[in-house]
């Protein structure tokens, strides 16, 4: 699957920081989502985007250095935020997934089903941990700190996903067919890698079997991020340096 | 009466049967505001269900089978599907039920009630450190918090200019938030609410509604279940019976 180069991605954009504009009205037939690059939350939303096929928009923003317009988008400057033409705002994440599948057509990616529909929330509390402890895997690990006790924390929820793989018998956390699940659970999984914590998926076949499979989805195909790229951004990002959120963006 | 009175199932009860056709069941404690937010919806939906109440402190064996984090409320239908977390099994009866829909259909309003949901996430930890009496160290800055959060809501209520969080009739959201905001005067935190007067208004508008009254519990109850549940009494769950 050829993938897109970064500098063709949709979001391929600088990052907006204090002192610049704020942006105008979302045009009509048109979503914004402000966002950063390599933001794991933001890339939920962008994965859904993706999925469903919606026309959008993306203005990332310098999370160093934050623009002072962005505080009337978000209360507390955080990211993803969706702003449609309607001039409404939705955030939190999984808040701004779901809304995405209830008012866009075509493909449901949460099943139509109460209980199925429930049972996917039920595993969402499930990998609650994994994003804490991913990223405090990461600074410890680039501050040259131990983090035997936090790898063994991880693969311990590790195992309970495994565990629901097993149980259900199935490639996906929702069935057969990537959903909803799926796409929320992605983003951690596709920086084991780059945040040196690859082996913790190594007691856990029925994981890595899954990883294999989204990595054949085409929504996160078009959004998987280059490695290269992953690592510059972070050695600027852990250098506290504003421009990393540019990092690989041809000038 | 839908059994919410009934004794508290504790280790050594055998297990239930399967929920009959019809009906569906909920594990549930008198006292617990989780379970409380359940029942809410299950009433004012006018959903037909029975109810079991699990002693906390005294969990039946069987119970982990409902849920494994031992639990309540856990949801349980009559093709033994079981639902938990308290706000997953509301959104599930609000989809599965007919009848008065408590979550907007308007996928905007519906996030709108999400959002609103999320800026009150702190209060439920911060009630539970007042109610199990563990902040003595740092009383003033635990309410000061509290404070803090309930401005947040009246921050919405001032911008929405309506009585209630979803607007001018009650829905989900208020009944989610509820349950926390009915324990303030068992704790002696009902003067929080004296610098946001808009949630004050919307405290005496829930007392009115229908289903919140039905299920409200007095003050003093409150605190005699929570002094015998602070001692680990296996009795607290059946307190006033």
């Amino acid at each position: 699957m050829r993938r897109r180069l970064e500098s063709m991605a949709e979001d391929a954009t600088r990052a907006l920081g204090k002192g610049s504009l704020p942006p105008g009205p979302v045009p009509e037939g048109l979503i914004r989502i402000y966002s950063m690059r390599f933001c794991p939350y933001s890339h939920r939303t962008r994965l859904i985007l993706q999925a469903k096929g919606i026309r959008h928009e993306v203005i990332n923003i310098n999370l160093k250095n934050k623009p002072e317009w962005y505080y009337t988008k978000h209360p507390f400057g955080q990211i993803p935020v969706l702003e449609n033409s309607k001039h409404q705002l939705i955030y939190e994440s999984v808040i701004a997934c779901e809304y995405l599948d209830d008012a866009y057509p075509g493909r449901k990616l949460y099943p139509f089903d109460p209980y199925e529909r429930a049972r996917q929330k039920m595993l969402l509390e499930l990998f609650y941990k994994v994003p804490h402890l991913t990223k405090e895997c990461l600074v410890a690990f680039r501050c040259g700190r131990e983090c035997t006790d936090l790898k063994l924390a991880l693969r311990q929820e590790f195992c309970n996903l495994e565990e629901i793989l097993g149980y259900q018998n199935t490639v996906f956390f929702g069935g057969d067919c990537i959903s909803m699940i799926d796409y929320l659970f992605w983003p951690w999984f596709e920086r084991l890698d780059v945040y040196g914590i690859a082996d913790c998926v190594s007691h856990t076949p029925a994981l890595r079997l899954w990883i294999a499979a989204m990595k054949q989805d085409p929504a996160v195909c078009a959004l998987l991020i280059d490695k290269n790229i992953f690592l510059g951004f972070l050695n600027l990002y852990f250098q506290n340096n504003p421009d990393a959120f540019d990092y690989g963006l041809s000038c | 009466m839908s059994g919410g009175s009934a004794r508290s199932l504790g280790k050594g009860s055998p297990p239930p049967g399967p929920v009959p056709e019809g009906v569906i069941r909920v594990y549930s404690m008198r006292f617990c505001p989780f379970a409380e937010r359940t029942r809410l919806v299950l009433n004012a939906k006018g959903i037909r269900h029975e109810v079991i109440n699990i002693n906390l402190k005294n969990k039946p064996e069987w119970f982990f089978e409902k849920n494994p984090l031992g639990l309540v409320p856990v949801l349980e239908n009559s093709q033994g599907q079981l639902i938990y977390e308290s706000t997953i099994t509301c959104e599930y009866l609000d989809e599965a039920y007919p009848g008065k829909k408590l979550l907007p259909d308007d996928p905007y309003e519906k996030a709108r009630q999400k959002m609103i949901f999320e800026l009150s996430s702190q209060i439920p930890t911060l009630l539970i450190c007042f109610l199990r009496g563990q902040n003595k160290d740092d009383y003033s800055g635990q309410k000061e918090q509290l404070h803090k959060e309930f401005s947040k809501l009246e921050e919405v209520l001032t911008n929405k200019k309506t009585t209630f969080f979803g607007g001018k009739n009650i829905s989900m959201v208020d009944y989610l938030i509820w349950p926390w905001f009915e324990r303030l005067e068992a704790v002696e935190l009902i003067d929080c609410v004296d610098h946001t007067p808009k949630l004050k208004l919307w405290m005496e508008a829930m007392r009115k509604d229908p289903t919140v009254s039905a299920l409200i519990t007095d003050a003093k109850t409150l605190r005699g279940f929570t002094d015998l549940y602070l001692q680990n009494s296996p009795d607290a769950c059946d307190y006033g019976l």
